[in-house]
């Protein structure tokens, strides 16, 4: 049984079916075998890419009602001072925002593996893979 | 296989025994199936759920990650 940690990228993909990463995303969200979870900072950032880029406030409430399924699956970890200080620590490290980084201090305290479409600073820093890695051999 | 030591009630105790005796199992046995049947029964829970929100998934022009970091504050 794998656990994974997602990122806003992937929930917000699964809904897109525009976005190179939906099939995989998709594919993360539905599959039984894997437990789920995510940062509390995910509500927000999901909020946010509905209202300000896609323009489509009424997608909040589905959007928010994923994270809640995920919450009700492995939990939704609470951004804690020390998982923070964590985080500073790797964005200084690796030259990323503290919001990114804030998602690999959250995989690396949890022990789970993380899960992301964002290429520039997480996939390509050996930080997290992408939802299409998760099955592959 | 690892060995925990587990804090129950009494009662809850009882039930796990009787249900040990009842299908000729150990104890240990019965609470690694439940626990293992609950996980399971709560991923497929979470799964079944997720079909249901992802039914209305719409397109939003792709690039999650970049629409991530162009909404964040300051940017």
């Amino acid at each position: 049984m794998t656990t994974l940690l997602l990122d806003a990228s992937v929930v917000l993909a699964a809904f897109d079916p525009e976005d190179d990463h939906h099939r995989s995303a998709n594919a993360l969200l539905v599959d039984p075998s894997l437990t789920l979870t995510t940062l509390d900072l995910v509500r927000y950032e999901v909020a946010n890419v509905a209202v300000r880029a896609w323009r489509a406030p009424k997608t909040v409430a589905s959007l928010l009602a994923a994270v809640e399924r995920i919450a009700d699956d492995g939990g939704v970890i609470e951004s804690t001072a020390a998982l923070l200080e964590r985080a500073a620590e790797l964005a200084e490290q690796h030259t990323i925002s503290v919001y990114d980084a804030a998602y690999a201090a959250a995989a690396d305290q949890a022990d789970r593996r993380l899960v992301s479409c964002d290429d520039r600073d997480l996939v390509s820093k050996a930080l997290a893979i992408h939802p299409a890695s998760v099955h592959s051999p | 296989m690892a060995k925990v030591m587990v804090s129950m009630p009494d009662d809850l105790l009882a039930e796990v025994d009787a249900e040990a005796s009842r299908t000729g199992s150990t104890r240990s046995a019965v609470m690694r199936d439940f626990a293992d049947a609950a996980l399971r029964r709560r991923r497929a829970d979470r799964a079944a759920a997720m079909q249901k929100l992802l039914a209305a998934a719409s397109p939003h022009g792709g690039s999650a990650a970049e629409q991530v970091k162009a909404t964040r504050p300051g940017q």
